[in-house]
């Protein structure tokens, strides 16, 4: 196919986006709605799956250094700590710090907690973040043997199930994807078959004139592109505009919410183009491969 | 043109559309095909646009036995033939002109060579004034001169025309087969598949008739049509 065919063939296409406009419109809004519902999934599964992650992440493993620990011993231990793959931060927790930090929780008994400023009874500790709870076993473990270390308390039980959740909100969120993915092709595919079979008789005149069936796939590809390409800027328009008014609402949360929400919503400019991507790319795959296949089996003429 | 060597197709059904079918026409023959519904004209015709290809028996058609063409040949086959059909099947969302333009445009012609060819042929069939007319603006004569042009545009070697006055008046039937036979005389054969048998008689053609999937009779050019079965 030459330069000219094929710049007369896509003006075809795009022409007959607006011709028949009746089925353009009934592809656009399905293909919309389905990118839209899948967006919208995918996005759910993220946030469930960061609230996850920052609820885990609420829960500190704290190493406690030896009573006898010189300075240069605890600042080594420091260094060792953070060296270790998957610690994200270490907060050192002087004996004094403790003590205060207790004084506070007690201030009924002050009389009793007089008695520990001359005989501290803390341990000077390092408040560790891990960032990667699936190895918290394995992390305790190499704390453990860093010199000074006297004990590393570190909730591996309740780690152990915030990371199972975690999977499985993964794997529910990627398999309802999935699922929302093979529908939408399934029922655009259905729409765009309606409007080929309507123009089947147009495609049989092609084959008699002697046309090659690139030559007649290619305005169905161009029109069925450019359905995909109308339909995912709506998708992006209506997921991401909602998305952004989410995001913004949730810093104005206050109690439960903000603790549930504030911090665990995933941001918006680390998402949008994601979803911009994912909704053109789709659009357009869908839109072509959706018209092109639908032609195919009036081609046997 | 055309040779048809002891054809026989039968669909899968078992339903035997032609039975040992033999015939040849010559390069510039005006031939009449005359045969009553399920006698076996529409597979003949498809045989010829490589539409089907038969079970027994071989079909040549300019010079290529159509059940050895690969389906990427086909287009190209297809080329050296216009077809007209009883309905006329032009693009309704195209004007006269890109209807004839399309089978050109199907070739890689180049739109200048387009420009000067589409009003030419239009002319030819007498439509120089209704280019930018859609077919639903137009009568059933004008719709099938469009088809003729369409036909014609490519300046093919054979045109095959199934029931071309079909759904037109008798007196625009007329006008269409003076057309035909206008083009025949530059040496283009012509096929006409029709039921009409005054039609026929009139042009004194070469008449073949088939009836039960094989030739019933064959009269020539020049010789009063008997009108050998009912079609």
């Amino acid at each position: 196919m030459n330069y000219s065919s094929m710049k007369y063939l896509s003006g075809q296409g795009l022409r007959n986006l607006v011709r028949n406009r009746l089925m353009s419109l009934a592809g656009i809004a399905v293909l919309t709605a389905c990118l839209a519902i899948t967006g919208v999934a995918w996005l759910f599964t993220a946030n469930v799956n960061s609230l996850v992650e920052y609820m885990g992440n609420q829960n500190e493993t704290v190493v406690y250094m030896a009573p006898d620990a010189d300075e240069e011993t605890t600042k080594l231990a420091e260094s060792a700590i953070l060296s270790i793959e998957g610690v994200q931060s270490a907060t050192f927790v002087s004996k004094d710090d403790a003590l205060d930090t207790y004084c506070g929780y007690m201030e009924e008994y002050a009389d009793v907690l007089d008695e520990f400023e001359n005989d501290n009874p803390f341990k000077a500790n390092y408040r560790v973040v891990i960032r990667d709870l699936e190895r918290i076993e394995q992390i305790k473990a190499q704390m453990e043997q860093i010199n000074g270390v006297v004990k590393v308390s570190a909730p591996i039980d309740m780690t152990h199930a915030f990371v199972n959740v975690q999977h499985v909100v993964i794997l529910v969120g990627y398999v309802l994807v999935a699922v929302l993915a093979v529908v939408s092709l399934v029922v655009i595919s259905n729409t765009i078959r309606l409007s080929v079979y309507a123009r089947r008789r147009e495609i049989n005149i092609m084959k008699y004139v002697g046309a090659t069936d690139a030559f007649i796939r290619w305005p169905f590809f161009v029109e069925g592109v450019g359905v995909g390409l109308i339909a995912s800027i709506l998708a992006s328009a209506i997921v991401l505009g909602g998305y952004y008014a989410l995001t913004i609402s949730s810093k104005n949360l206050t109690g439960f919410w903000n603790t549930l929400m504030g911090n665990s919503v995933v941001p918006f400019n680390q998402v949008w183009y994601w979803l911009l991507g994912g909704f053109v790319l789709g659009g357009v795959i869908i839109g072509g491969l959706g018209s092109v296949t639908s032609v195919r089996k009036h081609l046997n003429v | 043109m055309i040779t048809f060597d002891h054809v026989s197709k039968t669909y899968p059904g078992g339903n035997h559309a032609l039975d040992d079918l033999s015939l040849h026409i010559e390069q510039g023959e005006f031939v009449f095909v005359l045969g009553r519904s399920g006698a076996g004209k529409s597979t003949f015709l498809k045989m010829i646009l490589r539409e089907e290809v038969p079970t027994e028996g071989t079909v040549v058609v300019a010079g290529h036995d159509v059940a050895q063409l690969k389906k990427k040949e086909v287009p190209y086959f297809r080329r050296q033939m216009g077809v007209v059909f009883q309905d006329f099947r032009l693009i309704p969302t195209m004007t006269a002109y890109d209807n004839v333009a399309f089978a050109m445009r199907v070739t890689n012609v180049p739109e200048k060579t387009i420009r000067e060819r589409v009003p030419y042929v239009l002319s030819l069939v007498g439509l120089e004034n209704k280019q930018q007319s859609y077919p639903d603006e137009m009568s059933g004569g004008e719709q099938q001169r469009v088809a003729l042009a369409r036909a014609l545009v490519h300046t093919p070697q054979l045109i095959i025309a199934d029931e071309p006055t079909g759904n037109i008046d008798p007196e625009l039937s007329y006008e269409i087969m003076e057309l035909l036979t206008a083009i025949n005389s530059v040496g283009i054969t012509v096929v006409v598949v029709t039921h009409e048998h005054e039609l026929v008689r009139r042009f004194r053609k070469r008449v073949i008739t088939i009836e039960k999937g094989h030739v019933f009779s064959d009269t020539p050019a020049g010789q009063e049509y008997a009108g050998g079965v009912e079609a």
